[in-house]
């Protein structure tokens, strides 16, 4: 049968980069017009930081001073940092594709040509520059509170937080297949998992808090606490809490998870999007 | 009736205070069939305070080296206004469990109005005859139930996991706070839901109540801790209130607001007060809506 | 003399709409209506027709209270559109948003319950309307499945249903067909015409012409917020003048259609191939019918066929046409492009 061209469409790397770039703007022009948005990201940034400054201080032995908790404060700023890049991807992927099920917005992008990864992709970009933004507040907000954080290893540092938030994009891969599947319960679910990660990933304390069993057979088994454990200790410039003999191994498994995350979590999601094409189910909310 | 028309009866409509209580009921157990289709929704909001309860409890014992010295320390820095408690673990978990309360009525309410603006049905709803007060009764008493079961759930949970005794405390009175607590919440979660109704916005309003009110609400602290103006605001805060009189049923602690019969008072007020400003908000809110596009428009 | 069951005195809405182009943001000021004035009788059907943006579905949500107007007054069932918002709500069963409007995680009979609680229907009325309905609307196939497993007909026949449930004296229906297939819109018009002849008072609002003529025993055109034309359809199709004009479909050599214009009478004979391969003639004459006889002589012999021949008829999109220059409907339009479209071009 004759081919009989594609209208308009030009099909090529530079169209695809171009797309990309134009999916990414159109969430940032959406988020531009909702600057409650805005305005509540930023305010909740703050708040979570004094929130659990706050508590420290509640435990804090009376006449400690602010200075003497920084190490403390270091500990739970870091993984701060690595909760809310986490928190933010998997809200972004999730809710987006909420909105898109709910006002049907989903069949419409599901009837062009565009790659779904690169769908997948656009939605986290902004909002990825913009977490950048506030943990760069959060971190020079604790060092306004406590009178200054210790801060080692930056360079080796930001290659771990890059690894690390490649590893949760899969994971947000992951949970927008799951959006598909369950709509409303995936937001709850968002929730939950995030204080999951909280805990088991022992983002504001150290995994020294946690009972051994916990440790064990819980956190050493979640990627994602290899990724908090060897980020904030090594801007600590301390040992890993995880494995403190075998920093290459952790750094290791971080790697992989940068890696492998993002190709498992697409997978994934591939696998949710055919059943529920499948199933016809793709327009339903 | 105006000369202007004829009028022709209103068909099978019988308007009255039963056709009234069948509004609410319906609405009532409507919300109740929808969340049951949602799996696993009601079991998820048991868990979450669980969570946030557990949060503080392992960073106090992180900062504070171990258990003892984490009870011990939170006893002194508590101990101001006769509000020391070494039941550190108890008075998370009941703070979690109590802004568990507060953050599903607020949000319950807030994101009803929102999904039912993107869906359509709030139009539909609007063309009824029904009055919005009826509809509201309705979903307020589902949150209402949605509140409390994830409450008592959490409550019991986070007792077995936590190894607390929350019967130890005045349970009862604990009991009569939180139910006096809940007409403020309604007023409250009025003022949230015309605000989100307005804005066209639910998700990041949510997302900021999640943090903005436990901090006020003093969830893991208390707001003694605060400097002189936010301890002023955090003190008007209705559910800082519920929460306070709560651990002081429970924990055998002395209220921040003074004695047993002052909160009642300040309590009895918010009740008639918040609710009775939050639905002239409301009204105000959907009036200015109706005079522009509309409520449909989402 | 017909009673006014609707009236709308000096209706106009004006509103705010946000402006966003690069760079730079700004209000406009949309005046969705201008000046409305309108009667519908008790007991008519009065069909609504404008292009999309026209105003209808202001006007309408001016009536069934969720717009405010800006200014003027309305007045339905007797109750005052403004200061009784509960009985003019009462008064109304209404299909508004299409298949929006409904709970998809309900199933049809528990949103029929639903809604027919808040219309204030006592509990075992409400059972007995919706079994009524069920049977009327034939829904018992998918009556107790949930909402979001219905095709997009299904849901509409519900919301027709839902419009139905309290049995109001009148019934406003913006648009019900659309996404409906040609058998269920044909039944439900039916089934309009059907409430209708019982007693209901009908404002129904469409882009189809052949609906509004089918149905409607008056329509008003409304186009930027005004109504230009209010009438029964006859009324409307003669208060335009157009020549007679004999439309006819066959094989007309050229020496056929010069010996037709040749006809003492005949003003202009209009040429149009046909993607089937036949010619269309549009013959403008004096008087059509008195003229028949001699168009059908000058056709007939050279090697000419008649494969259809009959006046043509004047349309309500016409009308429009005629009062503001535009056509109405876009499908309307498109086809009329085509068939003007020379051959092999």
């Amino acid at each position: 049968m004759e081919h009989r061209g594609l209208g308009l469409a030009r099909p090529g790397l530079a169209q695809k980069l171009a797309t990309f770039w134009d999916m990414s703007k159109k969430v940032i022009v959406e988020y531009s017009r909702y600057p409650v948005a805005f305005v509540a990201l930023f305010v909740q940034v703050f708040v979570i930081i004094l929130l659990f400054m706050m508590s420290s201080f509640a435990f804090a032995a009376p006449g400690t001073s602010r200075g003497e908790l920084s190490g403390f404060a270091g500990m739970m700023t870091y993984g701060f940092v690595t909760s809310m890049f986490l928190g933010f991807t998997l809200w972004e992927m999730g809710f987006s594709l909420r909105e898109e099920q709910v006002r049907g917005t989903l069949e419409s992008l599901y009837l062009s040509p565009t790659n779904k990864f690169s769908n997948l992709l656009s939605r986290i970009f902004a909002i990825i520059v913009w977490t950048t933004v506030m943990c760069t507040a959060a971190v020079v907000l604790v060092n306004l509170l406590v009178g200054g954080l210790p801060l080692q290893n930056v360079a080796f540092g930001l290659l771990i937080l890059l690894f690390s938030i490649s590893g949760f994009l899969g994971i947000g891969f992951l949970f927008a297949g799951i959006t598909i599947k369950l709509k409303e319960t995936a937001q709850l679910l968002v929730n939950g998992l995030q204080f999951f990660f909280f805990i088991f990933s022992a983002q504001f304390f150290p995994f020294s808090v946690l009972p051994q069993p916990v440790r064990d057979y819980v956190s050493r088994w979640l990627p994602v606490s290899y990724a908090v454990d060897l980020f904030r200790t090594t801007l600590l410039g301390i040992p890993p809490e995880l494995m403190p003999n075998d920093a290459l191994a952790e750094f290791a498994i971080v790697v992989a998870f940068g890696i492998l995350s993002p190709i498992l979590g697409y997978f994934a999601y591939l696998a949710f999007e055919r059943q529920a094409r499948r199933a016809g189910t793709l327009g339903e909310y | 009736m105006a000369d202007e028309t004829v009028g022709r009866g209103i068909g099978l409509g019988r308007p009255g205070w039963r056709a009234s209580a069948g509004v609410a009921w319906t609405v009532f157990v409507a919300r109740l069939k929808i969340i049951s289709r949602y799996k696993g929704a009601i079991l998820l909001e048991s868990f979450l305070p669980v969570f946030f309860a557990a949060l503080p409890i392992l960073l106090g014992t992180a900062v504070a080296g171990n258990e003892q010295n984490a009870a011990n320390n939170f006893f002194q820095n508590t101990s101001s206004m006769g509000q020391g408690t070494s039941q550190y673990r108890l008075y998370m978990l009941l703070g979690s469990s109590t802004f568990m309360v507060v953050s599903l009525m607020l949000w319950l309410i807030g994101y009803w109005i929102r999904r039912e603006q993107e869906t359509g049905t709030l139009e539909a709803i609007y063309l009824a005859p029904a009055k919005r007060l009826h509809i509201l009764a309705g979903v307020t008493s589902y949150s209402l139930v949605r509140s409390l079961t994830a409450f008592i759930v959490a409550m019991t949970i986070g007792s077995l996991l936590f190894g607390v005794n929350p019967l130890d405390g005045n349970l009862i009175a604990a009991i009569g706070y939180l139910i006096l607590g809940i007409p403020a919440l309604w007023g409250l979660s009025f003022i949230f839901g015309a605000m989100i109704m307005r804005v066209k916005e639910a998700n990041s309003v949510i997302q900021l109540i999640q943090w903005v009110v436990p901090f006020f609400m003093g969830v893991y602290f208390p707001v003694t801790m605060f400097p002189p103006l936010m301890r002023f605001i955090a003190m008007t805060f209705p559910p800082t209130l519920m929460n306070d009189a709560m651990r002081s049923a429970l924990l055998n602690i002395s209220s921040l607001y003074g004695p047993g019969y002052v909160v009642i008072g300040l309590m009895f007020m918010a009740a008639w007060i918040t609710p009775l400003l939050g639905y002239e908000f409301f009204g105000l809110m959907e009036r200015r809506i109706r005079r522009n596009a509309g409520v449909g428009q989402y | 003399m017909q009673e006014p069951i609707i009236r709308v005195d000096h209706l106009s809405k004006t509103y705010l709409s946000k402006e966003r182009k690069k760079g730079q943001r700004g209000k406009k000021k949309v005046h969705a209506l201008d000046d409305v004035n309108l009667a519908i009788h008790d007991g008519e059907i009065f069909g609504l027709l404008g292009p999309n943006g026209a105003g209808k579905t202001t006007l309408i949500k001016c009536l069934t209270t969720l717009l405010l107007p800006s200014s003027g007054d309305a007045w339905i069932n007797g109750y005052d559109v403004l200061r009784q918002e509960d009985m003019v709500r009462a008064s109304i069963g209404c299909m508004l948003m299409g298949d929006r409007g409904l709970y998809w995680k309900l199933t049809g009979r528990e949103n029929l319950d639903y809604f027919g609680a808040l219309y204030h229907v006592p509990r075992e009325v409400r059972r007995t309307r919706i079994d009524d309905l069920v049977t009327l609307l034939k829904l018992s196939d998918f009556m107790d499945r949930t909402v979001e497993t219905y095709s997009a007909g299904q849901r509409m026949i519900l919301a027709f249903a839902k419009a139905l449930i309290n049995d109001a004296p009148i019934l406003i229906l913006d648009e019900p067909t659309v996404t409906m297939d040609v058998p269920t819109a044909r039944e439900l018009r039916h089934i309009v015409k059907e409430l209708n002849r019982q007693g209901k008072t009908i404002l129904y609002t469409t882009h189809l012409m052949h609906e509004a003529e089918e149905l409607c025993d008056r329509v008003g055109i409304i186009d930027h917020g005004k109504i230009i034309a209010l009438g029964t359809t006859a009324d409307l199709k003669a208060s335009i003048s157009t020549e007679d004009i004999v439309e006819l479909e066959g094989i007309f050599p050229e020496t056929t259609v010069r010996r037709m214009r040749d006809v003492p009478g005949i003003r202009d004979v209009v040429v149009t191939p046909m993607d089937s391969g036949l010619t269309k003639l549009d013959v403008a004459c004096e008087n059509s019918r008195m003229m028949l006889p001699r168009i059908i002589d000058a056709v007939t012999g050279n090697g000419a066929s008649i494969q259809v021949i009959k006046p043509k008829e004047v349309t309500l999109e016409d009308v429009f046409i005629a009062k503001t220059g535009r056509t109405l409907s876009v499908d309307t339009r498109v086809l009329g492009e085509k068939e003007a479209r020379p051959r092999g071009g």
